[in-house]
């Protein structure tokens, strides 16, 4: 009998140790600020493996030993904006979410769950440290700056000048150009233009490649609204698509890769030209960085542009000021101006080649890529346009994606491009 | 003197019944290169970069450095993520047996209409879609101060699994025969020696049936995890903490697959341990079939 109780004991034992401590553990408030006031909370998307992610972890543990302050980091990657809203519904949001501006995060501060930042800019110094171009890209329609602008993007064209001369020619500029680069690389074995026909790469070379035909205007309209057809640059930009991908100026199966492949194809040397944003030129490797030169997107002869194109953005990660964070400014404060303090932008910089918002005469000394890129921007010598992420809505990103996947897929026609376009905003 | 005994003939297989079994075999051995060939390319793949990933998917790696799971456990801390769900995972699965085995052994016994009744409300719990059920188990969470805690997880995910669970563990104990039960009671036993001595030794392997299927079902849960448990690193699953290896461009395809192959591990482990009991399980209803 002594020995069943024993069991027993030793049963319930282990299973209310082994159920109990860790509910009671669990039981314990998740985040820090919930248990007082004087911790931060920052939900980031520095998380992973993403760029900056290591320099991130590294500032937020110097600015604990070096101001004693109390931090608790919370990451997710893109699930980040999803994870946020559920936990503004819940009141348990974190004080600041670093956090591209795309997507749901556009509604944030209309909505209510983020607060302007405004009034800061000028109060804690950052007006005069921050871009204008930034400033204003993050500026929604009544005037609101959604959030302090942190990180950004060129997109550029990487071009092998190794293989370009191989093949007897230099980096082409206008369209003449790139169907001769076309027929010479494939002719000696080489993949034309890398590009990840069924993801969002391809959705943004589409897009770059119409506003050759659209003024920054025209644009705006046309990827708001998604009617292709009622804008006679847009048809043009579709049909001008639609020949560069007959003559063969996209490498074979695009509509079959992704973002990941585009970017191995390139960097293994089975490719020459890659249409890439800078965060990603940053992982060329260096043999190949070697011997790449960054210009833009050759410029077709009837384009309203004068020189090849760039898409341009300003948008990257911002610094959003939550409704709790609004009400703890003072631990806000310090740690959004230690973040753009010169030593924090520069190892932003220098250790993980990422493009900054902030003014700063760092450059990207082990991402020369990124420098070139910075520099093509400066130089004059090609047109910049527009990023659509922030006008295609929120619910057609995914269907017009699909759409342009099948636009890079043989034997598509500019019509029907139209109409797969235009159905994907029409199902909104 | 020696005895000669005649060799057994061989029974003849008709010509048909060769070219089925040949077909069948070779119908088998390519289903399960069907299988392996993936589980090939993911553990190869795990000690590659991307490079070698695109241009020879097949080829085997050049090195077999653990740089990569390195990578993988250090940019997204998945030995802090494994240990939270293997917490997650276990508690939930005591609490699924503590609250099924009983129910399951009353239902099991129950000779009224009432038995049957509630046996029918369990089985109803398969009808309530996933996606459906989350709103409200938010808003459970946020009411009762549990939202952001594994606890409330650890409390959902046994109230998932137990149409299932006490489906299959009736099933069992009804096979019981009921002698047993007599002889025991005659001997003195109270039903939870009853149920404890008697009913489950016998069904061990539809425990072990239950415990696996729900072992897979709880590792892999992502979407409460995600929103419930939320973005703390040192409380959120393993699912949760992946796919921050997966970036927007340029994913470390060799890093992301020494990931999952490092939070597949347990679940092998597992599988290796209770597949026999299952399988038991499963012809033993063969046989009652």
């Amino acid at each position: 009998m002594s020995s069943t109780l024993s069991r027993r004991a030793l049963l319930g034992a282990g299973l209310g140790g082994g159920v109990l401590a860790p509910m009671l553990g669990g039981c314990a408030s998740l985040m820090p600020a919930a248990s007082g006031d004087e911790t931060l909370v920052v939900h980031a998307q520095f998380a992973g493996a993403v760029a900056g992610a290591d320099v991130y972890r590294r500032v937020v543990q110097r600015y604990r030993e070096e101001f004693g302050a109390q931090i608790a980091t919370l990451s997710n990657g893109s699930d980040l904006p999803i994870v946020f809203e559920t936990s503004v519904l819940a009141g348990k949001e974190a004080d600041i979410a670093i956090v591209n501006m795309v997507g749901k995060t556009l509604a944030w501060t209309e909505a209510g769950a983020t607060v302007p930042v405004n009034p800061y800019l000028e109060e804690w110094g950052l007006a005069d440290r921050i871009t204008d171009g930034a400033v204003e890209e993050w500026t929604d329609e009544q005037g609101r700056v959604r959030a302090f602008p942190y990180t950004r993007t060129n997109w550029p064209v990487a071009f092998n000048h190794r293989i370009l001369e191989e093949v007897g020619l230099e980096v082409p500029t206008t369209t003449e150009e790139l169907y001769e680069a076309a027929d010479r690389l494939r002719s000696a074995g080489y993949g034309p233009v890398a590009i990840g026909g069924s993801d969002w790469t391809g959705q943004k070379l589409f897009m770059q490649i119409l506003q050759s035909f659209l003024t920054p205007e025209q644009a705006r309209e046309v990827f708001a609204s998604g009617r292709l057809g009622d804008s006679p640059g847009a048809a043009a930009g579709v049909e001008h698509f639609v020949e560069l991908r007959e003559a063969g100026v996209f490498v074979d199966n695009a509509q079959g890769f992704n973002s990941d492949s585009m970017l191995t194809q390139y960097t293994a040397g089975e490719s020459a030209i890659m249409s890439s944003m800078s965060s990603a030129l940053a992982l060329v490797p260096d043999d190949r960085a070697a011997e790449t030169t960054i210009g833009g997107w050759p410029v077709p002869a009837s384009a309203v542009l004068d020189q090849p194109s760039v898409i341009q953005s300003f948008n990257g990660m911002g610094l959003w000021i939550s409704e709790n964070g609004s009400r703890k400014l003072d631990l806000v404060r310090p740690f959004i101006e230690y973040l753009f303090s010169e030593p924090v932008i520069g190892e932003f910089i220098l250790e993980s080649g990422r493009d900054m918002n902030a003014i700063t005469e760092t450059r990207s000394e082990d991402y020369p890529l990124v420098a070139q890129a910075q520099d093509v921007m400066a130089s004059g010598t090609v047109d910049p346009v527009i990023l659509p992420d922030l006008l295609i809505p929120d619910t057609a990103f995914e269907p017009l994606t699909a759409a342009t996947a099948q636009a890079y897929g043989p034997g598509v026609g500019a019509d029907q491009i139209i109409e797969l376009v235009e159905t994907a905003y029409r199902n909104v | 003197m020696t005895t000669t005994t005649a060799a057994p003939r061989r029974r003849r297989v008709p010509r048909t019944g060769r070219t089925g079994t040949y077909a069948s075999g070779v119908l088998a051995w390519g289903y399960a290169a069907l299988l392996l060939i993936p589980f090939y390319y993911f553990i190869i793949s795990s000690f590659k970069d991307n490079e070698q990933i695109f241009t020879d998917p097949l080829g085997l790696p050049t090195s077999l450095s653990l740089d990569n799971f390195a990578e993988a456990i250090s940019s997204a801390d998945l030995d802090r993520a494994v240990i939270n769900s293997i917490l997650v995972t276990g508690c939930a699965l005591v609490l699924t047996l503590l609250l099924a085995v009983p129910a399951s052994f009353a239902l099991a016994r129950a000779t009224g209409r009432a038995g049957r009744v509630i046996e029918r409300v369990f089985a109803l719990g398969f009808l309530i879609p996933t996606f459906a059920a989350l709103f409200p188990t938010f808003l459970l969470a946020a009411a009762t101060g549990l939202f952001h805690t594994r606890t409330f997880i650890i409390f959902l995910l046994p109230a998932t699994a137990m149409p299932l669970a006490v489906v299959i563990l009736t099933q069992f104990m009804r096979a019981v025969p009921r002698e047993l039960e007599e002889a025991a009671s005659m001997d003195g036993a109270s039903p939870s020696m009853v149920l404890r001595h008697v009913y489950l030794p016998i069904c061990i392997p539809g425990v072990a049936t239950v415990v696996l299927l729900n072992f897979l079902s709880f590792w892999n849960e992502y979407l409460y995890s995600l929103i419930i448990i939320g973005p703390d690193p040192a409380q959120r699953t393993i699912q949760v903490a992946l796919p921050t290896l997966k970036l927007t461009t340029g994913t470390d395809y060799g890093v992301l697959m020494a990931g999952t192959l490092f939070t597949l591990l347990p679940v092998y482990l597992v599988y290796t341990l209770l597949q026999r009991q299952m399988q038991r399980a499963l012809l033993a209803g063969a046989v009652k079939g």
